[in-house]
């Protein structure tokens, strides 16, 4: 099992990098409209 | 006419493809594990706000205000820093000939994966079967057959995909970009359901966070930030060249910096729940196992490969596939600053010009094949990654920041995109960014002079690692003055 700190990190990781990018496309994509 | 991106998505994806490349499969994972697991992800998006993302709107600007290659673009600044632009091109051109190398042996390597040819001992396959990896860097050896056709094959598939343009090329990355991200998440769900893969995570994720005092971690973010965003090769530069007038610029920036730090990250989860796998199966402590550079993807992957439960030879094939599909866009992306260059300067064909480079990078590319060019590789790939580009990077920040006014470049980005940036930019571009290149660069010298790279002799490291930077930046000088030699010929 991952350990909590490890858990918090792919968390954090996770939703900046992804989140990011979900919010640039999105942005690009509305753009569009 | 000028050539122009078919669409938005196109410049967007050729512009992820060029940052994606072998580095975020070798580089990120073992770079986040060294300093300080999961919270050197802490320095390292600071780092990509202050640095990666403000030097792209930067490159993407200029570009798009130049709309013509770094030698020309630069020279609309001043006419005497031609050169400037020229070095720019000349750099992912060098890197070009050793990238197509490494590609090659990643494609003999997928052929070896039907067989699982390196087994029983993927070390020893590597280093004396497959390369024939002389005692020194001074001894050739002899010639790699396999990765001489497989760089052949490389270099006839980059010209087909340059010689018609940037057209071409937005249709090619629309395979090149998704295909190895799949590939990718089919081997990290392979990876994270073997036994031991969560050990390697936390190997991969757990902080350490009494490293982020320490400044080599903060230096080593920035300098992953630098390099895995394809800065400094003038790859964006010209990229951006191709945009229409009304092309957004903030918003591809930061789009393209996020995929690829998104894909580095993502990467960690392939490359380190299958070396747990290989650690808990071996019995052996990670640490002990090579997690960076062609160690990882020619001696550790394969050994995991072989010892999978099932299906070792699909996941090898997949696994290869994966990083040939992410090299190739980010190895023509090294040659393209070139050939528009070329074109644009002595107004050839872009056919003509495409042909004649990737020749020249062919015969230039045979010297890594021989026995010795793993040394040569690792020598001039680190020279070029800690000198070079940062270097160059700092010329981009002095120039473009100080030379002319910045604001020029900010209202650029401005004017079309749907994000405005403010003076902070200015600043970073101006003052933080040159200020932490300037430190990497000096900490690189003072650690280059007192630790010899790899323990090699001086010489050694002077010819292999240092004169083909000096040598691209004479033939820098030489081709801003061709003009200039060629009318005194005439008239004398």
């Amino acid at each position: 099992m991952l350990n909590t700190t490890a858990i918090i990190m792919l968390i954090f990781g996770a939703s900046i990098l992804y989140g990011g990018l979900a919010y640039f496309l999105y942005k690009a994509l509305k753009s569009k409209e | 006419m000028k050539e122009h991106w078919d669409s938005r998505m196109a410049f967007i994806m050729a512009a992820i493809g060029s940052a994606i490349g072998l580095g975020n499969v070798w580089r990120f994972p073992f770079v986040c594990y060294q300093n300080g697991g999961g919270a050197f992800l802490i320095p390292f998006f600071i780092a990509l706000f202050t640095a990666g993302i403000p030097l792209m709107i930067l490159e993407f600007s200029f570009g798009h205000w130049a709309q013509t290659a770094p030698p020309k673009a630069f020279k609309k600044i001043h006419a005497k820093l031609e050169w400037v632009g020229w070095w720019t091109v000349f750099i992912p051109f060098l890197v070009a000939l050793y990238y197509v190398v490494i590609m090659a042996w990643c494609f003999s390597y997928m052929i070896y994966a039907f067989s699982l040819r390196w087994e029983p001992t993927a070390e020893s396959f590597f280093l004396k079967s497959f390369l024939g990896l002389t005692t020194e860097p001074t001894i050739f050896g002899s010639i790699s057959i396999p990765a001489v056709l497989g760089a052949l094959a490389l270099w006839v598939l980059i010209f087909i995909i340059l010689y018609k343009g940037v057209q071409r090329i937005g249709k090619v990355v629309a395979l090149t970009v998704p295909i190895p991200t799949i590939l990718l998440l089919i081997l990290t769900i392979r990876g994270i359901t073997l036994p031991g893969a969560i050990d390697g995570l936390n190997y991969y994720l757990t902080p350490d966070f009494s490293q982020l005092t320490n400044v080599n971690v903060w230096l080593s973010a920035y300098a992953q930030v630098f390099f895995s965003l394809s800065l400094a090769q003038g790859i964006m530069i010209t990229y951006a060249s191709y945009l229409k007038k009304k092309s957004d610029i903030t918003n591809n920036a930061c789009i393209a910096a996020f995929a690829d730090a998104g894909t580095s990250f993502f990467a960690g989860f392939a490359v380190f729940s299958i070396v747990g796998y290989l650690a808990s199966t071996q019995g052996l402590g990670i640490q002990n196992l090579g997690i960076a550079g062609p160690e990882l993807i020619f001696i550790t992957y394969p050994t995991a490969i072989s010892l999978l439960p099932t299906a070792a030879v699909l996941f090898g094939i997949v696994f290869y596939i994966a990083l040939l599909t992410f090299g190739i866009d980010s190895a023509f992306s090294m040659i393209e600053p070139m050939t528009t260059s070329i074109h644009q300067k002595w107004h050839i064909s872009k056919t003509k010009s495409t042909a004649i480079l990737c020749s020249i990078g062919f015969l230039l590319s045979l010297f890594f094949t021989a026995g010795n060019g793993l040394y040569l590789i690792e020598i001039i790939d680190h020279f070029i990654a800690e000198f070079g580009l940062v270097t160059i990077g700092l010329l981009e920040c002095i120039f473009l920041g100080w030379l002319v006014p910045i604001s020029l470049f900010r209202n650029q980005a401005n004017k079309t995109s749907d994000i405005t940036i403010g003076k902070w930019w200015d600043i970073l571009i101006k003052i933080v960014i040159p200020t932490i290149l300037i430190l990497l660069l000096t900490l690189s010298v003072i650690d280059n002079i007192l630790h010899p790279y790899q323990d090699h002799p001086w010489y050694i490291i002077f010819i292999i690692g240092v004169l083909p930077l000096l040598c691209i930046a004479l033939l820098s000088v030489f081709f801003m003055k061709f003009q200039q030699i060629k009318e005194k010929t005439n008239h004398a």
